[in-house]
């Protein structure tokens, strides 16, 4: 077996593959399909605020009254940009690269400075105001992904959350939980307060075996 | 990598996390009033009930939860996530859900093994 090829490692993205003389077809799909990690961002934005979803941009909601009276649950799940054009293309199938752990981590100090950095210059002297907020949240993530993928911390995907809120003395609780290797998997946050709003924005970092 | 399984159940299917997230949610703050002693217990609760039925789902997903509580108190909150992972094997799935005097927002992102 060829353990060959790791120039490969160049590549960003899971995009790894062993080559074999004779699966030529299946390299080549490889090739193409990998671009799609390594070039396209696939982007998922969602939009979750107190303004009730404007059904705009494909964004499903479905309304069910829960069992008590006074709970109502929506779903949504979000369907913008990156889908539309991916759909005819097929899950990749990835050739196994025998490497045991990310040869490179995710460092941490490098990642909070990043959210610090773009929390601090996107909301410093600005006010809450409803549509602004929606675009800022969006536009901030893609920031902070766009920087975070800079790092080129090859096999890691990334995700990233941001919350902007009004404060007006009410109380809130952000929590999450993951089920993941937490050998090799791992998260940042970091939020931000001024006058009249808060930034919560959080990025999780979880490898591609 | 001898992948054996049918693409329908490696794939994160919506519906069924969503299903799951719902009851979650139901089964720890349900018919509650926001309580703020009570709040990190409940978000505690709701994002650990969501996580260990995502598992007994036995696929091979790797699942980050996130859960915001908050009370209504005519505040404005926008939420926004971007994400750099594999289109065809991963997803995410957002649900919101709101009673007389709080919301509770869950998010769930899937990322294939």
């Amino acid at each position: 077996m060829v353990h060959g090829c790791h120039d490969n490692t160049k590549l960003y993205g899971a995009s790894y593959f062993v080559l074999l003389g004779s699966r030529r077809p299946e390299i080549d799909k490889a090739v193409i399909m990998s671009d799609l990690l390594k070039d396209k961002s696939q982007r998922r934005e969602k939009r979750a605020g107190k303004l009730p979803s404007e059904g705009s941009h494909g964004v499903r909601g479905k309304e069910t009254t829960g069992k008590t009276k006074d709970s109502i649950s929506t779903v949504s799940y979000i369907d913008e940009l990156a889908h539309h054009d991916d759909n005819p293309r097929m899950a990749v199938t990835m050739e196994n690269t025998y490497q045991m752990g990310p040869y490179k981590r995710i460092p941490i100090p490098a990642v909070t400075d990043i959210l610090k950095d773009v929390l601090t210059s996107y909301l410093q002297e600005e006010e809450y105001e409803g549509e602004w907020s929606q675009k800022m949240t969006k536009t901030i993530s893609e920031v902070i992904r766009a920087r975070v993928k800079d790092l080129m911390i090859p096999r890691y995907k990334i995700v990233v959350l941001v919350h902007i809120g009004q404060l007006t003395g009410q109380s809130m609780q952000i929590s999450s939980r993951c089920l993941w290797d937490a050998a090799n998997d791992t998260f940042a946050s970091y939020s931000f307060k001024n006058s009249s709003l808060f930034g919560v924005a959080t990025v999780y970092a979880v490898y591609f075996e | 990598m001898d992948e054996y399984q049918a693409e329908e159940e490696t794939a994160f299917v919506v519906e069924e996390v969503s299903k799951i997230i719902k009851e979650s949610v139901e089964a720890a703050i349900g018919g509650n009033a926001y309580q703020h002693s009570r709040v990190n217990q409940w978000s505690t609760s709701v994002v650990e009930q969501c996580l260990s039925q995502l598992s007994k789902l036995g696929k091979p997903f790797k699942y980050i939860v996130t859960c915001i509580i908050t009370q209504k108190n005519g505040a404005g909150l926008q939420t926004a996530s971007t994400c750099f992972w594999d289109n065809s094997s991963d997803g995410s799935c957002a649900v919101r859900w709101e009673n007389k005097s709080m919301y509770c927002i869950v998010n769930v992102f899937g990322l294939a093994l």
